[in-house]
C-alpha cells in the first residue's frame, strides 16, 4: 500500500491529466490560426478519430480488461448516426447522443453476456462480438447497405448553423471528441476506486461487497458509447458508413494508441493517437515499407517508453516539476492479466 | 580525402547554379499528378502495377520536353500515396493531396478505397481516373470521376457469349468473396450467364479464407459444368483452382473479373492443373504491349511488372495528359473534364475504343478499350482472343 | 450419407492443421502469458524458408521443413531474448510487441520475395482412395505428422523435467525459481518451442494451400479461438478443440455456406465460453 502523500500526489496528477487532455482538445480550436493546409485538419481529425476509439480502450483498462469490441461498437454508433442523418436529423448533438446511447444500451445486454469473463477470454470474445458486427452489417442490406456501405451524410449543423466550410470536419470532431474524454473523465474520476479495485483484485473487491456487475457495466457503456462517437466522428470524416471501416483488425490502431500514449493516463490515447496517426500518415510515401517501419516504431516505443508517453511525460513532471509533486515512486507497468489472479 | 569531397561539392554546386538558368527555363511550369492506390498489403500488385503505368505516360510526355499546355510545356510530376486499400486510407490520400494543390488524380484503386476517396475529392474538385468494380464505381454525383477500364457490366456478356461457343456449359456456380469486391460484380456476371442461358448460382466465401475445403465439397455437390470465380483474389482463386481440380472437378474454370493468371497457376501448380481455363484480361497481349514494354524498359533502366494493369493505367493517363494539353489548363479540372468526356477515345498501342456508362452507371464516363479474353485448352495456353472495346450495352 | 462422410473427414483433415496451429499458440499462452500476434506471420515464414530452400538451393522437402523449423524456431528464441524478455510481465506491452515484430516479419518477406505467391507445391499429389471416398494424399501427411507432433509435444510438456520446469515457471514464477528453474533459459526455449512449430505448420500447409506475405492473417484468429476453446496451456484441450472447430467449420462450410457458416462457429464459442469459461479443458484457475 501507498502512503497517504503518494496517493495524493498520484491523485493530483491523474486528475491533471484528464483537464489537461480536455485543455489540449480546447487549444485545438485555434488551428485555423495557425494553418489552412487541408491535409493538417486532415491529420487532425484523424488523430480526433483515433483518440475517442483509443479512449473507449483506455476506459476499460481502468478494470485491467482489454476490448476488442471498440470497433463493432463504433459501427453501431456510426450507422447509427448515417442512418438517422438520412431521415433528417441533422443536428449535431442530437446525433451525438444517437451515437452515443445506442451503442450504450446495446452494450448492457452485450455486456451481461461478456462481462463475465477476464483477461485473454474477454479479449477474444470481444473480438468476436466485433467480427459478428461486420457479419450483420453485411447480411442486412437494406437497412444497412450491405457491402456498399451507406454513402453520402448530409451536411451537419450546431445551434441551427450550418456547417459548411472545409474545417468543419475536423470542428465536429473536436467537438464529439471533446464530449467523450469529458464522459471518460467524469466516469473514471467517480469510480476510479471501484474500477481499481476491481483491476486489481476482483474477487477480493467482491467479498468486500463490491457488486462486481454493476461497475462492470458502467465502464462497458462508457466504453461502448464514447466508441459510437468516435464511430460518428468517422463517418462524417468519410462520408460514408463502410463495414471495412470497423474490421475487428482495426481495434488493434486504437489499443496500439492508448497503450502507446499511456494507460495510465487518460491523456495517453490522445497523445498515443497523435503519435501514431503522424507516423503513419509520414510513411505512407513509403508504400511497400510502411508497415514494417510502423512495426518499428511501436516496438521502439514499447520498449523505450514504459508508461507510455504520458508516462514518460508524468515522470519528467515528476522529475522537474514544481517541488510538492516531485516523488519517485515507480509508476507501475500495466498488468493486464491474461493469467488470472496473479 | 577531405579536400577532394569539398572540391567535388564545390564543382557541383558551381555546375547547379551554372545549370539552373537552363533547366528554369525548360520547366516553365509543374503539372502534379497524383497517384493515389494500395502500394502495401495484399493489393499491392494492382497498385504497383497501376503506378508503373502512370510512370510510363508521365516518362512518355517528359522525355519530350513536358507536356504542351497552352504555349508552354510543363513538366509532369507524380506524388505517390498509399491508400493501403482502405476507405480511411484513401480519404486521407485525397486530403494530403489536396494539401500539395494536386488536382488530378489517378487511382485508387479497388471498392473500399473509391468509396472513400470520392466525397474528398468532390470537396476539392479533383478529376479523378480510378477503377473499381463497384455498382456505383461512378456516377451523376461525382461529375469529376472517369472510370479507367469497364466492369464486368460491360465485359462480361460478350466473353460469356465466347465460353459457351467453346466449353457450352449449361449452368454455371460463381464464387465470390463476401464484401464489395465480390458482391458488387457476381450478380453482373450471374445476369450475363443467365442472358445467354445459363443456370447460375451465387457461393459467397469469407475473404481471408485460406481453406476451401469445405466450400469445394459444397460446390462438387451442386454439381455444376462450370465455375467461375469473378474477382476473387488472385492467391484465393489459385487456392481454389487447386482444391477443386484436386477433389476431382474436371469442368471449364472461368475468372470473369480480375487478371492474374500466371500467378493463379503458379500457386494451382502449373497450366495443365488449369486444364480448360478461361478469363478475363482487361487488355490484349499482342506486340503493341511488348513495344510498350520495351519503351518502358528504355526509358526508365528497368521493366515494368507483369501485370495487365500496366498497360491498362499506361492508356488512362494518356488520356488525361491528352485532356489537360488540349483544354489548355492545369487548374481547371471542370474545364478538362468537359475535354474528356469529348476526346475520341484512341490509344497509339491498344488501339480504339469509346466511352461508355450512361446505362449501368448514368454518366458516360467509362472509357472502354478493346481487350482480350485468355482461354487455356487441355492445359495449353491458346492465342488470346481479341475482343472488340465493350459497348455496355 | 457420403457426403455427410466426406464432411466429417474434411473437418478432421482441418482440425489436424489448427492443431498443428494452435499447439504453438497454447505454449506461448499458457507458459508466458505473451499473445503471439506473430504467430502468424511465423507460419508464413516458415513456408517461406521452405520454399527458399527447395526453390534457390534444390534441397530436398523434407529437409527443407526440418530447415523451415528450426529456422523459425531460432528467430523465435532470439526475439525472446533481445526483445520480449524485457517486458515479459506486461501482456499489453507483449501484445504490441509481437504485433510490431508481425508487421516487420510481412515487410521483410515482402522485400525479399516480392508481393507474388511463389509456385510452392506439395511434393506428393493425388488421392487415396478408401471405399468411396478420396482422401488427398497431402492431407494425409499432414494428418499424421501433426499426429506424430502433438504425441512429441505432450511427451515434452508432460513426462520431461523441461516441461514440468515450463509448467512450475507459469504457475508460480518466484518459487520455481528458488527451486533452481532459470527462467531466462526456459522462457526463450518456450518461445523457440512454439515459434518452431508455427514454422513447421507453415512449410507443411503452405504448398498444401497457399504461400503469399500475407499467409498467415487468417491464421491468427482460427489459433486465437481453438486455444481459448481448448483452455489456455492445455495441450489436449487446444487438440480437442482443434478438431471441434474443424468440424463445425467443415459442415457449416458444406451445408449453409457463406459468412452464416462462419456466424453459427462464433455463436456457439459464445456459447460453450458461458457455459465453460476457462475453456473444454482449461483449469479454471487460469484468468477465467
Amino acid at each position: 500500500m501507498m502512503d497517504h502523500s503518494v496517493v495524493v500526489g498520484f491523485r493530483r496528477i491523474m486528475d491533471r491529466a484528464g483537464w489537461l487532455a480536455l485543455a489540449l482538445l480546447g487549444a485545438m480550436v485555434f488551428m485555423p490560426f495557425l494553418t489552412s493546409d487541408p491535409l493538417a485538419y486532415s491529420i487532425g481529425t484523424q488523430i480526433l478519430i483515433g483518440a475517442s476509439g483509443a479512449l473507449g480502450v483506455y476506459v476499460m483498462l481502468r478494470m485491467e480488461l482489454l476490448n476488442f469490441a471498440i470497433p463493432g461498437f463504433m459501427a453501431v454508433g456510426g450507422y447509427a448516426a448515417a442512418i438517422s442523418a438520412s431521415h433528417g436529423v441533422t443536428d449535431i448533438f442530437a446525433l451525438a447522443a444517437i451515437s452515443f446511447m445506442l451503442p450504450g444500451l446495446l452494450s448492457i445486454p452485450v455486456g451481461a453476456i461478456v462481462l463475465r469473463l477476464k483477461g485473454v477470454y474477454f479479449v477474444l470474445i470481444t473480438y468476436i462480438f466485433t467480427e459478428i458486427v461486420q457479419l450483420v452489417l453485411i447480411e442486412t442490406p437494406s437497412v444497412t447497405g450491405g457491402t456498399d456501405g451507406l454513402i453520402g451524410f448530409p451536411v451537419l449543423q450546431a445551434f441551427g448553423v450550418q456547417l459548411t466550410a472545409y474545417s468543419s470536419t475536423f470542428y465536429v470532431s473536436l467537438t464529439l471528441a471533446a464530449l467523450a474524454f469529458l464522459v471518460a473523465i467524469v466516469t473514471t474520476r467517480i469510480f476510479r476506486q471501484q474500477f481499481s479495485s476491481i483491476a486489481q483484485n476482483d474477487v477480493l473487491a467482491e467479498s468486500f461487497g463490491l457488486t462486481l456487475w454493476r461497475y462492470k457495466t458502467i465502464g462497458f457503456f462508457v466504453s461502448s458509447g464514447v466508441a459510437g462517437l468516435a464511430g460518428f466522428s468517422l463517418v462524417n470524416m468519410l462520408l460514408i458508413a463502410h463495414p471495412l471501416s470497423f474490421t475487428a483488425t482495426s481495434a488493434v490502431n486504437y489499443i496500439a494508441y492508448a497503450f502507446i500514449g499511456g494507460t495510465g493516463y487518460l491523456l495517453g490515447p490522445l497523445l498515443g493517437s497523435a503519435l501514431l496517426v503522424s507516423v503513419t500518415n509520414a510513411l505512407s510515401f513509403s508504400g511497400e515499407y510502411s508497415e514494417g517501419f510502423f512495426g518499428i516504431v511501436i516496438m521502439i516505443a514499447v520498449l523505450v517508453a514504459r508508461g507510455g508517453l504520458a508516462g514518460a511525460l508524468a515522470n519528467l513532471w515528476g522529475k522537474l516539476g514544481p517541488r510538492r509533486f516531485r516523488q519517485d515512486y515507480p509508476r507501475p507497468a500495466s498488468k493486464v492479466s491474461v493469467k488470472g489472479a496473479q | 580525402m577531405l579536400i577532394r569531397k569539398r572540391m567535388a561539392a564545390a564543382l557541383v554546386a558551381i555546375g547547379a547554379v551554372l545549370g539552373a538558368p537552363g533547366v528554369v527555363a525548360a520547366q516553365e511550369c509543374e503539372l502534379k499528378l497524383g497517384v493515389v492506390g494500395p502500394f502495401s498489403g495484399g493489393a499491392a500488385q494492382w497498385g504497383i502495377a497501376m503506378r508503373t503505368g502512370v510512370e510510363f505516360a508521365v516518362l512518355e510526355v517528359n522525355s519530350k520536353g513536358g507536356l504542351p499546355v497552352g504555349d508552354k510545356k510543363c513538366h509532369v510530376q507524380t506524388i505517390e500515396v498509399d491508400a493501403k486499400y482502405s476507405a480511411q486510407g484513401a480519404a486521407s490520400a485525397a486530403n494530403r493531396l489536396a494539401s500539395e494543390k494536386v488536382r488530378f488524380v489517378m487511382g485508387p484503386v479497388g471498392s473500399p478505397e473509391v468509396s472513400g476517396i470520392k466525397p474528398v475529392a468532390t470537396r476539392y474538385h479533383m478529376l479523378l481516373m480510378l477503377n473499381s468494380y463497384a455498382k456505383n464505381a461512378i456516377g451523376p454525383e461525382w461529375p469529376l470521376a472517369f472510370h479507367v477500364s469497364p466492369g464486368p457490366s460491360g465485359w462480361a456478356a460478350p466473353l460469356v457469349e465466347v465460353a459457351k461457343e467453346k466449353f457450352g456449359m449449361e449452368n454455371v456456380v460463381i464464387i465470390a468473396p463476401n464484401d464489395q469486391g465480390g458482391t458488387d460484380i457476381a450478380p453482373v456476371v450471374a445476369k450475363a450467364y443467365e442472358q445467354q442461358g445459363i443456370e447460375s448460382t451465387e457461393e459467397y466465401f469469407k475473404r481471408g479464407t485460406a481453406n476451401f475445403s469445405p466450400l469445394v465439397a459444397r460446390v462438387l455437390d451442386i454439381n455444376p459444368d462450370a465455375v467461375d470465380l469473378v474477382s476473387t483474389p488472385t492467391v484465393e482463386a489459385g487456392t481454389l483452382v487447386k482444391q477443386l481440380r484436386q477433389a476431382g472437378f474436371e469442368g471449364p474454370i472461368g475468372k470473369l473479373g480480375g487478371p492474374g493468371t500466371e500467378e493463379i497457376a503458379r500457386i494451382a501448380g502449373g497450366m495443365n492443373v488449369l486444364g480448360n481455363y478461361y478469363w478475363f484480361e482487361p487488355v490484349l497481349i499482342d506486340e503493341q504491349t511488348e513495344k510498350m514494354t520495351q519503351r518502358y524498359t528504355e526509358l526508365a533502366g528497368s521493366e515494368p511488372p507483369d501485370h495487365t494493369f500496366f498497360y491498362l493505367w499506361a492508356a488512362g493517363t494518356r488520356m488525361v495528359l491528352k485532356a489537360i494539353s488540349e483544354a489548355g489548363t492545369i487548374e481547371d479540372t471542370e474545364l478538362v473534364a468537359q475535354t474528356l468526356r469529348e476526346l475520341p477515345v484512341k490509344d497509339k498501342n491498344l488501339g480504339d475504343g469509346l466511352w461508355i456508362g450512361q446505362k449501368f452507371f448514368g454518366i458516360n464516363q467509362e472509357l472502354s478499350l478493346p481487350f482480350g479474353m485468355g482461354i487455356i485448352e487441355d492445359g495449353v495456353q491458346q492465342p488470346m482472343i481479341r475482343m472488340p472495346a465493350a459497348t455496355g450495352n | 450419407m457420403e457426403t455427410v462422410l466426406s464432411t466429417v473427414l474434411i473437418g478432421v483433415m482441418l482440425g489436424a492443421q489448427y492443431a498443428l496451429l494452435a499447439l504453438g499458440f497454447t505454449l506461448i499462452f499458457g507458459i508466458l502469458g505473451v499473445v503471439n500476434f506473430a504467430h502468424g506471420s511465423l507460419y508464413m515464414l516458415g513456408g517461406y524458408l521452405a520454399y527458399a530452400a527447395v526453390a534457390k538451393a534444390g534441397v530436398p522437402y523434407p529437409a527443407a521443413v526440418v530447415f523451415a523449423t528450426l529456422g523459425t524456431a531460432a528467430l523465435g528464441y532470439l526475439f525472446e531474448v533481445w526483445i520480449l524478455q524485457r517486458v515479459v510481465d506486461d501482456h499489453l506491452a507483449t501484445l504490441i510487441l509481437t504485433l510490431g515484430f508481425s508487421q516487420v516479419i510481412i515487410t521483410g518477406v515482402t522485400m525479399v520475395f516480392g508481393h507474388e505467391a511463389p509456385r510452392f507445391t506439395f511434393p506428393i499429389v493425388g488421392n487415396v482412395a478408401v471405399g468411396s471416398l478420396f482422401i488427398p494424399q497431402d492431407k494425409l501427411i499432414v494428418f499424421a505428422i501433426s499426429a506424430v507432433v502433438i504425441c512429441a509435444v505432450y511427451w515434452l510438456v508432460y513426462r520431461t523435467g523441461f516441461g514440468r520446469a515450463m509448467r512450475a515457471l507459469s504457475i508460480d514464477r518466484a518459487v520455481a525459481i528458488t527451486l533452481g528453474m532459470n527462467a531466462r533459459i526456459i522462457f526463450p526455449l518456450t518461445v523457440a518451442l512454439s515459434a518452431g512449430l508455427a514454422g513447421l505448420t507453415g512449410s507443411l500447409i503452405t504448398p498444401i494451400l497457399s504461400l503469399s506475405p500475407h499467409a498467415g492473417e487468417s491464421v491468427l484468429i482460427t489459433a486465437f479461438v481453438v486455444v481459448i476453446l481448448g483452455g489456455l496451456g492445455s495441450v489436449a484441450g487446444a487438440t480437442a478443440a482443434a478438431f471441434l472447430v474443424g468440424i463445425i467449420e467443415a459442415f457449416s462450410g458444406v451445408y449453409i455456406g457463406g459468412s452464416l457458416g462462419t456466424l453459427g462457429l462464433f455463436v456457439l464459442v459464445i456459447a460453450i465460453l458461458m457455459f465453460r469459461p476457462s475453456g473444454l479443458f482449461g483449469a479454471s484457475m487460469r484468468g477465467a
